[in-house]
């Protein structure tokens, strides 16, 4: 079932305005069983297929409205959507808030398949949709559907509701050859220019009296099995020049943004620093989560 | 779809296996529940969407819809009410997610079959019957064993087993009691074509009425007055069902045939379930003149008994000859048995009568009409059952309980002005049964504790007879008219308030079910005790611990003092106790209810002190 006037707007509240409720086939088939045995019991004259046969209309009657109380007075709302990558489902935010015990609740985002049914008692739940955005930018999902068939799934009750947050969409990570503007190389925000060692993982350099809150890795074995005493290893890091990533020449812009998009997503997994140059738009060297998401951001933005 | 929705079905499945054990395969519609049953078995088997698995339920449901029809008793039909229970069970489970467990999913279940049940038995009492479209399928056979037959030739039976499997039952539903026990003549069927050795019945078999012939308009129902019998009776493979020869059928399925047998013609039920009135009159049948057939008797194959007849044949009436042939029958040294040896094929009946003296119903009834036939009385043997015990079930009404071991025949001689006389020659035998019955008293002593068991069991089974499947169109009809008197054109709307009614309520009760709170009991309990403080301003000030909270309210109402310690206490010692018990929960609850009822009382006394001194 999927027809009615959706609604729009950041929260909605289902009320019988904006509920759908018709029979399934199953329904149908129902009925249709409900008059065979009605028909069976007249003509046997059999009290218990009579009774069977009511008890069936009776139960249709009932899941009308059990099924119209799954939805009724249940609020929708979109929380704050996280970002995703284009060409991968991306779970959109939904909070619900249910009055009472809402049974065999479905939604489905967009063109997507209907996710398992959720039986969930009264008040706040939210749930991350799954939905495969279109391309970058910012998006909304489209069309959320709710609905139920519970208890009996003689009938489908269904409502239909724009969400209203728009969630940010990176490009695809696509493994590809990026343009590394290798020259430029500003230096780290508060660092001299010429990079200095540092205390670092890479090599190392000297040894110090073993103090117990160094790790065992740093232990200076080799001196320790000689007898010469606890010591341990101290190393070194030569800061790597962070490069600037732009988009590779010669490639359209899209599949450009798209390797860019992989390349920081692997710098970052890889703890390097790294800048971002675009033709409208910078983001200086730098690392963290906060700084991926902003290169990410521009990536998603870039026009 | 949850883990439970397959086993559940499964289950389903053989419960109604189960009750097709029963049916006997030769109905078209037993066949058809046999189909039906198949056809859901491997449609569940293979049924992998959420859509097929559906219609695996409705199947099941329609499954046992059909066997409601075919088996109406008390034990099929709570086999068919469970089934439904499951079949419900097994679709919730498919609508419901894969959270709930069994338990939860038949919780529901049941809880959704009694919200639908009101609005259902409010049709079902209210609504006006169908009669059946047409006749189709009326009076199939009945395959089973019996008694009883149609046709009866003792000679031939050289021992007679006796069972004590269940044959019928009736009940006096509305008081009345059973004829005394040397009355109990149940006649079934009546045998008049005699061949010199085998008696068979001459009502032809009922014709099946063609379809789309109308159905004979009901009977009008019982006066007042009258009393009514109610029969149950088990398979047999008889058209014709016992009755006590008074009174008349009070359904459309059975009519009284000139002989006197009570034919039925209901479709295919296998066990019978009917109605009589209990009139005190005697039926036509009595005074219905006899036939040539009465009097017929192949000359010449028993020349002792004929010569013996036309002695009597000499006597002026009817009334005559039949005392002429009781004192001689009385004269002679005959003698009951179950093991008589066979009969010659020559004169078998000379041979009975002259020689052995040994014998069992069949002989006495046979050898005696055929006397009464030689000496010109018309005369027919019939068979049917005799005696029967009384029982009377705890919590119930009594009945009369027939075994196939009651099975009896007896003769019917034609007197003039009196009409078909009923003659039990088998009583002037030396050591007939019913006589050593009634020597040692009507009632057996010491039953065996299964029998009484099953005895109780009928009794049940009475009263399902009596008001479930009792309840017909008239019954119905009657309901109405107690109901609504006058004003039975507004049954319609009638009809329609009491299924809103019905399901508004049914709604509610659902609705309290669902916000009704769950969780830890003894948590409930303090919030309820806590809420009734609320009510007087009292609330739990941020950090304050429960001991704390009890002394502050104990300083504002000094009377609870008491309550309010025990109850704290035992909380404290429930909470931190290493496992709480049962016992605990309920004193709890106890305790919860006596603080609160002194808070009540308290605050009531205070009132009325200020009322008295304001």
């Amino acid at each position: 079932m999927d027809f009615g006037r959706p609604q729009q707007g950041d929260r909605v509240r289902l009320r019988m305005r904006n509920l759908y409720i018709l029979p399934t086939r199953f329904g149908w088939l129902w009925l249709a069983g409900t008059v065979l045995m009605q028909v069976i019991g007249v003509q046997m004259q059999s009290n218990g297929t009579l009774l069977l046969s009511f008890l069936m209309l009776s139960l249709f009657l009932l899941t009308l409205h059990l099924t119209h109380f799954n939805l009724q007075g249940v609020e929708l709302g979109c929380g704050a959507p996280a970002p995703g990558f284009a060409g991968d489902p991306v779970a959109y935010p939904i909070q619900m808030h249910c009055p009472g015990r809402s049974e065999g609740v479905r939604l489905r985002l967009g063109g997507e398949a209907a996710g398992p049914p959720l039986s969930l008692p009264a008040g706040e739940h939210e749930f991350g949709v799954a939905w495969r955005p279109p391309g970058r930018g910012w998006h909304k999902p489209g069309l959320l559907r709710v609905q139920t068939t519970a208890p009996l799934g003689l009938f489908c009750c269904w409502s239909r509701w724009y969400p209203g947050a728009a969630q940010l969409i990176y490009p695809a990570r696509r493994a590809g050859p990026v343009r590394l503007l290798a020259g430029a190389n500003p230096p780290l925000a508060g660092e001299p220019a010429v990079a200095s060692p540092q205390e670092g993982s890479e090599d190392w350099r000297d040894l110090a009296p073993h103090r117990p809150q160094d790790s065992p890795s740093r232990l200076a074995w080799k001196l320790l099995a000689q007898g010469r005493g606890e010591y341990a290893k101290r190393f070194l890091d030569q800061p790597e020049t962070a490069p600037l990533l732009a988009p590779e020449p010669g490639l359209p812009l899209e599949v450009a943004l798209e390797h860019l998009s992989e390349r920081i997503w692997s710098y970052h997994g890889h703890g390097l620093s790294y800048g971002l140059v675009l033709p409208s738009h910078s983001v200086e060297a730098g690392r963290g989560v906060v700084h991926r998401d902003q290169c990410l951001a521009a990536l998603a933005c870039c026009r | 779809m949850s883990r439970a929705a397959a086993p559940l079905q499964w289950l389903t499945m053989g419960l109604l296996a189960v009750g097709l054990l029963g049916l006997s395969p030769t109905l078209s519609l037993s066949l058809l529940a046999f189909g039906l049953a198949v056809l859901t078995a491997l449609k569940l088997r293979e049924a992998r969407s959420l859509e097929e698995r559906r219609v695996v339920a409705l199947l099941q449901l329609v499954g046992a819809g059909l066997l409601a029809a075919l088996r109406p008793e008390l034990g099929p039909s709570l086999l068919q009410g469970l089934a439904i229970l499951m079949a419900l069970a097994g679709l919730l489970a498919l609508e419901l997610g894969a959270g709930p467990d069994w338990k939860a999913l038949l919780r529901r279940s049941l809880q959704v079959l009694v919200a639908a049940l009101p609005i259902a038995l409010v049709l079902f009492l209210l609504l006006p019957r169908l009669m059946p479209f047409s006749n189709f399928g009326a009076g199939q056979g009945m395959g089973a064993m019996t008694g009883l037959s149609d046709s009866m030739e003792p000679g031939s039976i050289a021992r007679l087993a006796v069972s004590r499997e269940a044959a019928a039952r009736v009940a006096f539903p509305l008081g009345g009691a059973p004829p005394a026990l040397e009355q109990r003549y149940w006649r079934v069927l009546v045998h008049e074509r005699f061949d010199g050795r085998r008696w068979r019945s001459a009502a032809p078999r009922l014709p099946r009425p063609p379809a789309g012939q109308p159905t004979p308009p009901p009977p009008p129902p019982a006066t007042p007055g009258e009393g009514i019998q109610l029969w149950l009776i088990e398979p047999s493979g008889l058209s014709a069902v016992p009755w006590s020869g008074a009174g008349r059928p009070l359904s459309a399925d059975l009519t009284l045939q000139r002989s006197g047998e009570l034919q039925n013609r209901a479709p295919g039920s296998q066990r019978r379930v009917y109605a009589l009135t209990q009139a005190a009159d005697q039926g036509d049948w009595r005074t219905e003149p006899p036939r040539p057939i009465d009097l017929v008797l192949p000359r010449g194959e028993n020349p002792r008994l004929e010569a013996l007849a036309t002695t009597w044949g000499r006597l002026g009436s009817n009334r005559e000859r039949l005392d002429a042939a009781g004192s001689w029958f009385r004269g002679q040294p005959f003698r009951y048995t179950l093991e008589p040896g066979a009969l010659p094929r020559q004169a078998p009946l000379d041979h009975f009568l002259f020689e052995t003296r040994l014998g069992f119903c069949g002989h006495y009834a046979s050898a005696f009409t055929t006397l009464m036939r030689a000496a010109g009385v018309p005369a027919r043997v019939v068979s049917g059952y005799r005696g029967g015990q009384w029982v009377q079930p705890v919590g119930g009404s009594g009945y009369v309980d027939l075994r196939q071991a009651d099975a009896h025949a007896w003769s019917e001689v034609w007197l003039e002005g009196e009409g078909w006389q009923r003659v039990d020659p088998t009583a002037w035998a030396d050591g007939d049964s019913l006589a050593r019955t009634l020597a040692a008293g009507a009632d057996r002593a010491g039953i065996p504790p299964w029998d009484w068991l099953q005895q109780q069991w009928w009794g049940l089974d009475i009263a399902w007879a009596r008001w479930w499947l009792g309840y017909d169109s008239e019954q119905q009809q009657a309901l109405v008219r107690r109901l609504l008197g006058d004003h039975r054109h507004l049954l319609g709307l009638v009809v329609l308030l009491a299924v809103a009614l019905s399901l508004a309520a049914s709604l509610g009760g659902l609705g309290w079910l669902g916000r009704r709170r769950s969780g830890d009991p003894l948590r409930l309990e303090l919030e309820r005790t806590l809420r009734a403080f609320a009510r007087q301003g009292m609330a739990p000030q941020a950090g304050e611990t429960l001991p704390v909270f009890a002394q502050r309210l104990a300083q504002r109402w000094p009377g609870l003092a008491g309550p309010l310690d025990d109850f704290v206490g035992h909380y404290q010692r429930q909470r931190f106790a290493s496992t709480p018990s049962r016992m605990g929960r309920r004193q709890a609850r106890r305790l919860g209810r006596v603080l609160r009822r002194s808070l009540r009382t308290g605050n009531r006394s205070k009132e009325a002190v200020q009322r008295e001194h304001p």
